[in-house]
C-alpha cells in the first residue's frame, strides 16, 4: 500500500502545497467525508447490479459474515503467528473476502440440498456465522479496534488519526543503539531476587537494557526529538488508501465487464448461451462485494454498510430506466448522502437546518430536558442521509415518484369521468327520454355519483366548452360533439371495430 | 417410497418432541452433575424466560419460513432499534414501554415495506434492505446521542443489539408468558385462516377471506414475537431465532400442527440452553449463543430427519445402488447360464466383470451375502435360491413389459412404473391374472 500512497501523494503535490495537503487530511471532517464518499461510490456501483438481480439482501448477509473472516484472521495472526494485531492488515482483508464468498457458498449449499428455501437459507446462514464471530470477539479478542461497537458503527470519525507518514525531504531514519547518545539505558540486577541479595552485593550480576532502542522512521524520529532538522512529511490516513483502491477496483470491474454484467443481470440464460460464464461473473461480483464490505468495515461497521449498498441504487432505480444512467446516478446519490451525512452527525441537516432547534421544540412540547447538542455517530448519519435522499427520490421522481403518480392517476380519473359523462349525453340527447336522463339536478343518479362530484364534472365540461345547459338539461355543444366523435373514432380504431353508425 | 417416508416422518415427530423435551428438562440437573455447575435462582429464571421466548418465536417464525418471508424477520427486528431509543428518550428505562416503542417502530417499518412494494417497482428484497438499514441507522444515531447525555440510566440500552439474558427478571418472565399466551390464543382463533393464506392465498381469497387483513395480523404477531425476543437475542440475530426452529421442524414433518409444536420445542431448547450458557459466562453474549445452539439443531435435523434428511438420503441411495447392481449381476449370470446349457452352469469371472463393469463387485458381494451365488474355480454359479430369484425377477420384468403393452387394453389401473417395484404387489389379484394370461410360456426369454 505504501508505494501506491506515495505515488498518489506525488501526484497530488503537483496541484497543492504540502502544508495544504496535510491540513486537509488532518481535518476529521475531510477525511471522514472522503472515505464515506469512496465507500458510497463502490457500494452503489455493486449494489446496482445486486438490486437488479434481486440479490439485495445478499449484501446484507455478506457484510455480516465478513466479520467472521476478520476475527478468525485476526485471531490467527495474534494468537497463532504472534504478529501484531493490526486491523488494516491485508491478511484480514483476505480472510474477510473468503468469508464473504464462503457465505454465498454455504447459502447455496443449504439451498441446493432441496431441504431449505432460498430466503430461509440466507436467514439461517448469516446469523450463524455472525453469531460465531460475535462470540469470538467478546470471548477472545481484546483490542480497541475490534470490539462489538466497532462491529456496529465503525470509526470513520477517527480515521484521520490512523496514518502512514511519507517523508519527502531531510529524510533521516534513525537507528538508536545502546551507544547512541539518546539511548535510555537502565541497569537491572538479574539474579538479585533468586539469590535474595541486594544490588550492592558483589555477587550481583547486572544487565543493561535499552528501553528506546530500535529503528525510527523520520516521522517518529522527529517526534522523539532525535532529528535537528524537521523532515518534510505528509501524513496519509490508512483508510483512505484502502477505500480508494477498493473503489478503483470496483469502477474498473464495472467498466471492463459492463457488457457482460448487463447481459448476465437481465438475461442470464442468453449470457450462458452466448458463451459467457454468468456463474463465474457472479462469484467475482460476490468477491468484490465482500472486499468492499471489508474495506468499509473499519469505517462504517458491518451493518450500516448495507445502507451504502442498497439504498442509493434503489433511489436511482426510481429515477431512471437505463442501467448506464443508474450506474452514474447511484454513486452520486451515495456520495451526496455521505457528504451531507457528516453535517447531520454534527447537528446540521443539509447544511441548512440546525437539529438543536428541533430538539428544543421537542423539549418544549413534551416537557423534557434533552441535551440540545446533537453529536452522534457519523456513519449512521451518513446512512440516514442517504435514506433521506431516497425519500426525496420516492416522492419527487418525475416518472415513478409519489407525486407524479398521483397527478397521473388524478388526470386519468378526470379524463375517464369526462368521457363517461360525454358519452351518456351523446347517447341520450335528442331522444324522447332526454328530459329524464339529462336533467341537471338528477344527472348524478345515473352514475351513482354524489351531486357534488357531478357538479364538478359538469362545471369542467362547460368550462371546456363541450357541454351546455338547455332548459336545465345537458346537451353537447358543437365542439363537444366533435370531441365525442373523435374519441369514438380513436377507440374504434384502437380495438379494430367496424363503424356501424 | 415417498408415502412410506412421510409415514415414518410423522410418527417419529412425537418421539423427537419427547426426546428434546426430556433433554431440555434434564439440561440443568445434568450439567449440575456432569460439570459441577451451580444454578442460582437467577439462572433458573433466565432459563425459563429463554425457553418461553424461544418457543413463541419458533412457533410464529414457522409461518415466516413457510411463506418464504424469512428475511422479513431480519428487517423487522433491526427496525425495532429506533423505537427502543425513542421510548427511552421520552419515558426512561421502563421495559414494557421500551418494548412498545420497539413494536411501534418495527410495525412502521413493516408498513413502509408494504408502501414501497405497492407504490414503486422496488422488489421485496430491496425494500426490506432499505428499511433494515435506514431504521437501524436511525437507532444507532439515537443511541449515540443518548450515550452523549449526562444521564447515567442509559447503561445497558445496547443490550438490545446483541441481547443480554442475564437482565431478565421474574416480572419480565410474567410479561413474556402473558403475551406469549395471547399470541397462542390468536393462533388458535385464526388457525384456519393462517393455514389457508399461507398455503393457498388465491384459494383463500376466492373463498372470501380477507387475505390482506390476515397477512397484516400475522406479520403483527411476528413483530410482537420479535419485540419480546429482543432482550434475549438482540436485534441483529433475532431473525435466526425466528426462522431456525421452523426450518429444523420442517425437516421432520409435513403437517403444520406438528411443525409448530416441534418448532416450539426446538426454540425452547435453543433459547433455554443458550440463555443459561451465556448467563454462566458473562463473556458470551446471549443472542449469538442461542443462534449457535439453534443452528446446531437445524444441521442435525437436515442430516438426520427420517426420509428427508441427508444421511437417510445417502443411505437410501447406497441401498438402491446395491440392489440395482445385484439385480443386474443376477440377470446376467442367469442369461449366461441359460445360453450355456443348464440354469446352474457356471459363468467365468471375466464375463461378469466385462458386462457389469464397476458394479460387479458390489453386486456379487450382495448376492453372496444373500446366498444366491456361489464361487466356483474361475467363475460364479447360481445357487437354487439364486435361480428362483432370477426367475421371479425375469417374470416381474416380463409382466411389466406386458403391462406396458396391454395394460390399457385390459383396463388395468395406471401404475407408477419402476423396474424395481414388484408388479404383483401393485395390482389386484384379478388384474394380475388377466395380465398373466398373456404370458405364453416364454417367461424365461
Amino acid at each position: 500500500m505504501m508505494p501506491l500512497e506515495r505515488a498518489l501523494i506525488d501526484f497530488l503535490l503537483h496541484f497543492v502545497a504540502r502544508e495544504e495537503l496535510n491540513a486537509f487530511l488532518r481535518s476529521p471532517q475531510n477525511t471522514a467525508t472522503l472515505i464515506g464518499c469512496l465507500i458510497a461510490v463502490s457500494g452503489a456501483l455493486l449494489g446496482s447490479f445486486l438490486l437488479l438481480r434481486g440479490m439485495a439482501l445478499t449484501s446484507d448477509a455478506i457484510s455480516h459474515t465478513v466479520l467472521l473472516g476478520i476475527v478468525v484472521a485476526f485471531l490467527l495472526m495474534t494468537k497463532v503467528f504472534n504478529l501484531a494485531g493490526d486491523t488494516s492488515s491485508p491478511w484480514l482483508i483476505i480472510g474477510a473476502a473468503l468469508a464473504g464468498v464462503g457465505t454465498v457458498l454455504l447459502t447455496e449449499m443449504l439451498y441446493r440440498s432441496g431441504l431449505v428455501k432460498q430466503d430461509a437459507a440466507l436467514g439461517l446462514a448469516f446469523p450463524f456465522l455472525f453469531a460465531i464471530a460475535v462470540i469470538l470477539v467478546s470471548r477472545y479478542v481484546d483490542d480497541a479496534h475490534l470490539d462489538e461497537d466497532a462491529v456496529l458503527v465503525g470509526e470513520i470519525g477517527l480515521a484521520w488519526a490512523n496514518t502512514n507518514s511519507h517523508c519527502f525531504e531531510h529524510c533521516e531514519s534513525v537507528t538508536v543503539e545502546p551507544d547512541h547518545p539518546a539511548a535510555k539505558i537502565t541497569r537491572q540486577c538479574q539474579n538479585c531476587r533468586e539469590l535474595g541479595i541486594s544490588a550492592r552485593d558483589e555477587r550481583a550480576v547486572f544487565a543493561e537494557t535499552c528501553s528506546n532502542c530500535g529503528r525510527y522512521s523520520p516521522a517518529k524520529a522527529w517526534s522523539a526529538g532525535l532529528l535537528e532538522r524537521e523532515p518534510v512529511l505528509v501524513f496519509f490516513p490508512k483508510s483512505i488508501s484502502v477505500t480508494l483502491v477498493m473503489t478503483l477496483l470496483t469502477v474498473a470491474f464495472a467498466l471492463l465487464f459492463y457488457k457482460e454484467l448487463k447481459l448476465a443481470t437481465f438475461d442470464s440464460a442468453l449470457a450462458t448461451a452466448l458463451g459467457f460464464r454468468p456463474g463465474l461473473l457472479n462469484y467475482a461480483l460476490m468477491a468484490l462485494v465482500s472486499l468492499v464490505a471489508v474495506g468499509a468495515f473499519d469505517a462504517v461497521g458491518s451493518i450500516l454498510v448495507i445502507a451504502f449498498f442498497i439504498i442509493p441504487p434503489a433511489a436511482a432505480y426510481l429515477l431512471t430506466d437505463r442501467l448506464s444512467v443508474m450506474l452514474i446516478l447511484s454513486p452520486i446519490i451515495g456520495a451526496a448522502g455521505a457528504y451531507f451525512g457528516y453535517d447531520l452527525a454534527r447537528g446540521l441537516l443539509l447544511g441548512l437546518f440546525p437539529l438543536s432547534e428541533g430538539i428544543r421544540l421537542v423539549n418544549r412540547l413534551f416537557g423534557l430536558s434533552l441535551a440540545e447538542e446533537w453529536n452522534t455517530s457519523i456513519s449512521a448519519s451518513m446512512a440516514l442521509m442517504i435514506f433521506c435522499l431516497f425519500l426525496l427520490a420516492w416522492v419527487f421522481s418525475p416518472r415513478y415518484g409519489l407525486i407524479s403518480t398521483m397527478i397521473r392517476r388524478a388526470n386519468r380519473r378526470r379524463l375517464f369521468e369526462d368521457q363517461v359523462v360525454l358519452a351518456h349525453i351523446h347517447n341520450h340527447q335528442h331522444t324522447a327520454r332526454h328530459q329524464t336522463e339529462l336533467r341537471e339536478e338528477s344527472l348524478h343518479r345515473h352514475f351513482r355519483w354524489t351531486r357534488r362530484k357531478m357538479g364538478r364534472v359538469l362545471m369542467r365540461l362547460r368550462a371546456l366548452g363541450y357541454v351546455k345547459l338547455v332548459a336545465r338539461c345537458a346537451e353537447l355543444t358543437e365542439r363537444g360533439d366533435r370531441h365525442v366523435h373523435a374519441f369514438r373514432q380513436t377507440m374504434l380504431e384502437a380495438y379494430n371495430i367496424p363503424d356501424i353508425e | 417410497m415417498l408415502l412410506g417416508a412421510r409415514g415414518t416422518g410423522d410418527r417419529s415427530v412425537w418421539f423427537i418432541i419427547v426426546l428434546i423435551f426430556a433433554l431440555g428438562f434434564a439440561f440443568i440437573p445434568l450439567s449440575q452433575i456432569l460439570f459441577g455447575l451451580r444454578f442460582t435462582y437467577t439462572v433458573r429464571v433466565v432459563a425459563l424466560g429463554g425457553s418461553i421466548l424461544g418457543a413463541i418465536s419458533g412457533v410464529v417464525g414457522c409461518f415466516a419460513v413457510l411463506r418464504q418471508e424469512s428475511l422479513l424477520g431480519d428487517a423487522l427486528s433491526h427496525a425495532a432499534l429506533p423505537g427502543v431509543a425513542l421510548a427511552f428518550l421520552f419515558f426512561g428505562r421502563e421495559l414494557s414501554l421500551l418494548l412498545i416503542g420497539a413494536g411501534i417502530a418495527s410495525w412502521i417499518g413493516m408498513r413502509f415495506v408494504a408502501a414501497l412494494l405497492k407504490t414503486t417497482r422496488i422488489k421485496q428484497d430491496a425494500a426490506l434492505g432499505i428499511v433494515l438499514a435506514a431504521w437501524f441507522a436511525a437507532g444507532i444515531a439515537l443511541l449515540a446521542y443518548i450515550q452523549s447525555l449526562p444521564d447515567a440510566s442509559q447503561a445497558g440500552l445496547d443490550e438490545f443489539i446483541f441481547g443480554q439474558a442475564a437482565a431478565i427478571v421474574e416480572a419480565d418472565v410474567k410479561l413474556i408468558s402473558g403475551v406469549s399466551l395471547f399470541l397462542l390464543l390468536l393462533l388458535a382463533l385464526f388457525w384456519k385462516e393462517f393455514k389457508l393464506t399461507t398455503f393457498d392465498p388465491e384459494f383463500a381469497g376466492a373463498n372470501g377471506l380477507r387475505v390482506g387483513a390476515v397477512n397484516t395480523l400475522l406479520t403483527t404477531m411476528i413483530v410482537v414475537a420479535i419485540v419480546l425476543g429482543l432482550q434475549l437475542a438482540g436485534v441483529i440475530l433475532m431473525v435466526g431465532m425466528l426462522v431456525a426452529p421452523g426450518i429444523a421442524a420442517r425437516q421432520w414433518t409435513h403437517k403444520l400442527d406438528q411443525m409448530l409444536i416441534l418448532a416450539a420445542v426446538f426454540g425452547a431448547f435453543a433459547g433455554g440452553v443458550g440463555a443459561v450458557i451465556s448467563a454462566l459466562d458473562s463473556d458470551i453474549p446471549t443472542g449469538p449463543m442461542i443462534i449457535v445452539v439453534a443452528f446446531a439443531l437445524v444441521l442435525a435435523s437436515i442430516a438426520l430427519a427420517p426420509g428427508r434428511g441427508l444421511v437417510w438420503r445417502r443411505l437410501r441411495q447406497r441401498a438402491n445402488r446395491r440392489r440395482f447392481a445385484a439385480q443386474n449381476v443376477l440377470r446376467d449370470l442367469f442369461r449366461y447360464a441359460l445360453a450355456h446349457g443348464a440354469a446352474d452352469s457356471p459363468a467365468p469371472d471375466a464375463f461378469i466383470r466385462g458386462v457389469a463393469e464397476g458394479s460387479a463387485d458390489l453386486g456379487l458381494r450382495q448376492l453372496l451375502a444373500e446366498g444366491q451365488v456361489e464361487a466356483v474355480p474361475g467363475g460364479w454359479r447360481l445357487t437354487a435360491a439364486g435361480i428362483a430369484e432370477a426367475r421371479r425377477q425375469a417374470r416381474n420384468q416380463r409382466l411389466w413389459d406386458l403391462y406396458r403393452l396391454y395394460g390399457h387394453e385390459l383396463g388395468l389401473p395406471v401404475l407408477q412404473e419402476s423396474r424395481h417395484s414388484e408388479i404383483s404387489e401393485l395390482l389386484q389379484p384379478a388384474a394380475l391374472a388377466a395380465l398373466e394370461s398373456r404370458l405364453n410360456g416364454d417367461d424365461e426369454r
